[in-house]
């Protein structure tokens, strides 16, 4: 939380979206007003089928929201942005393609072409991400976690500012998921983005973010946003810090009273 | 844990490894042996010694001949087929217009039994090549589309989402995404395809033709050479399964990511 807050670097206000135009049909998101700064981390949780998914598409300009507007650095989002990176939940590398070449995927794709100056740029991503030595390898002779630590340079590749991440580690196992998750600390510490990062794990939350938005059912609404106050870097201790907890506990009754109530 | 495999596993082994190969040549002494045995006569069924006689007996250069006959007619079917469905897939993916107005029609094509059809398209175009080729054609066509169509059809949305997001040309999603992805589905559509290519060849000589394997068997059965027409048959489908293995080799050799991964 020592980031300087600058202006607002990505702007909601009152965004939501259905995603049948019909006028009676249901909201996926609705009321969502955030403000991210510039190379902040944003975690955002909620329970399934809440639409965080939905925040992060408006975001990439992926989706137009039906209501309310979406701005990054103070221009309306109207349609695809090359300005973000995206991860998804698997890493959906390209089967047939090196490691290196699949860094490279969206230059290629984008322009149909890249130079020996990308090709640096690719070995020096792969070496803060410590795959420095995996480059000519294919990508199933990489583990799960490899795989994705590909996938998070992929997006980083065209220097994108903003850095979408749509639960990029709920498909790996329990350890290899709290490593990743350092190392995701590291490369952002090294490669500044803003980073809007959706999650399942409220730990995982806590973990990585300089704030949590905590997300209701559907239609997905703002119940909370909670300043991590932990002091960086984080590390494995910092789960042992009462702080955490509290933290943690925090987001956990927002997650489970509603229901409790219902 | 287990350095030296017990004499019994390894036993086991063996048999594992021979065990097809050891088959067949069971197979084929107890056919010779029930011909014997029984006393067949060889227009009943010819044991396997004479019919690798009748093999020898046909001059090697006639072979070549209905070989050639029957080859050209499957593999030209074979490569146009090709050349027309992935295109036509492709095409079919891009616009929900065409793919509505042509899956009921290669439905229909699919579901009429070709070898029903052949008969009057000899008559409509002829009995020459081009005829038999089309029948190929018409019996290669539908796995091919159908194939392409899914493996294209089945390319992970979010990679796509990834192309929208970098605003990529449509024809780089096609090429460096779709089509690649498709690769895996499209061979398993050729492997179907290139036997059904002889089968297409072989029934239209069936109807009409004066060379080619299936025009040999047919005759050599009209003359009650039953052992040459067994002959035949074994030599079609020998031609048939080396096809089959070749369309396997180039996956291997050209496109051994698309093959699933041996432990």
């Amino acid at each position: 939380m020592t980031q300087q807050h600058e202006r607002a670097f990505v702007r909601m206000d009152g965004v939501g979206h259905r995603y049948d135009p019909a006028p009676d049909a249901p909201m996926a998101v609705q009321d969502i007003n955030l403000e991210i700064h510039r190379h902040e981390f944003v975690a955002v949780v909620g329970p399934s089928g809440c639409g965080k998914s939905t925040l992060l598409r408006m975001v990439s300009g992926l989706l137009i929201p039906s209501h309310g507007e979406v701005s990054v650095f103070g221009k309306q989002v109207d349609g695809p942005r090359d300005d973000v990176g995206i991860v998804f939940q698997k890493p959906t590398l390209l089967p047939w393609l090196s490691v290196r070449k699949n860094v490279l995927f969206p230059l290629k794709h984008k322009y149909g072409r890249y130079n020996r100056q990308d090709e640096k740029r690719a070995d020096e991503l792969l070496a803060i991400a410590g795959l420095e030595t995996f480059g000519d390898k294919m990508p199933d002779e990489l583990s799960g976690g490899m795989q994705q630590r590909v996938g998070i340079v992929r997006a980083l590749l065209l220097n994108p500012d903003i850095l979408l991440m749509d639960e990029p580690f709920s498909a790996l196992d329990a350890m290899t998921r709290e490593q990743i998750g350092f190392d995701l600390l590291k490369i952002w510490n090294e490669q500044p983005k803003t980073v809007l990062f959706i999650t399942h794990s409220i730990s995982e939350a806590v973990l990585l973010a300089d704030r949590v938005l905590v997300m209701s059912k559907r239609p997905g609404t703002v119940l909370d946003l909670i300043d991590i106050d932990l002091p960086r870097p984080r590390s494995a201790d910092t789960i042992r810090e009462p702080r955490f907890s509290e933290l943690t506990d925090r987001i956990r009754k927002h997650i489970y009273e509603p229901e409790a109530v219902a | 844990m287990n350095p030296k495999p017990s004499p019994d596993s390894r036993l086991q082994q063996q048999l594992l490894r021979f065990a097809p190969g050891l088959f067949f040549v069971g197979l084929i002494v107890l056919w010779e042996a029930v011909c014997r045995l029984a006393q067949l006569p060889t227009f009943v069924l010819p044991a396997p010694s004479a019919i690798f006689h009748a093999f020898l007996n046909v001059e090697f250069s006639r072979w070549m001949e209905h070989l050639w006959a029957t080859l050209s007619v499957a593999l030209m079917g074979f490569a146009i087929s090709i050349a027309i469905s992935i295109p036509l897939a492709i095409a079919m993916m891009r616009s929900e217009l065409l793919s509505r107005t042509l899956y009921p029609l290669l439905v229909v094509i699919q579901s009429t039994p070709v070898v029903a059809v052949a008969p009057l398209i000899i008559v409509l175009m002829g009995s020459d090549d081009p005829s038999r080729v089309l029948i190929t054609c018409l019996l290669t066509f539908f796995p091919l589309v159908v194939s392409t169509a899914t493996g294209i059809n089945e390319t992970p949305a979010e990679l796509i989402e990834l192309s929208r997001s970098l605003d990529a040309p449509i024809r780089r999603e096609t090429w460096q995404i779709r089509i690649p992805y498709a690769i895996p589905h499209i061979f398993s559509g050729l492997k179907v395809a290139i036997t059904l290519a002889i089968i297409g060849a072989v029934v239209a000589e069936f109807v009409a033709a004066e060379e080619g394997l299936g025009y040999f068997i047919q005759f050599s059965t009209s003359f009650f050479k039953i052992p040459q027409a067994f002959a035949g048959l074994f030599f079609l489908a020998f031609i048939s399964l080396i096809l089959f293995k070749s369309v396997q080799w180039v996956q291997q050799i050209f496109f051994g990511w698309s093959l699933p991964k041996k432990k």
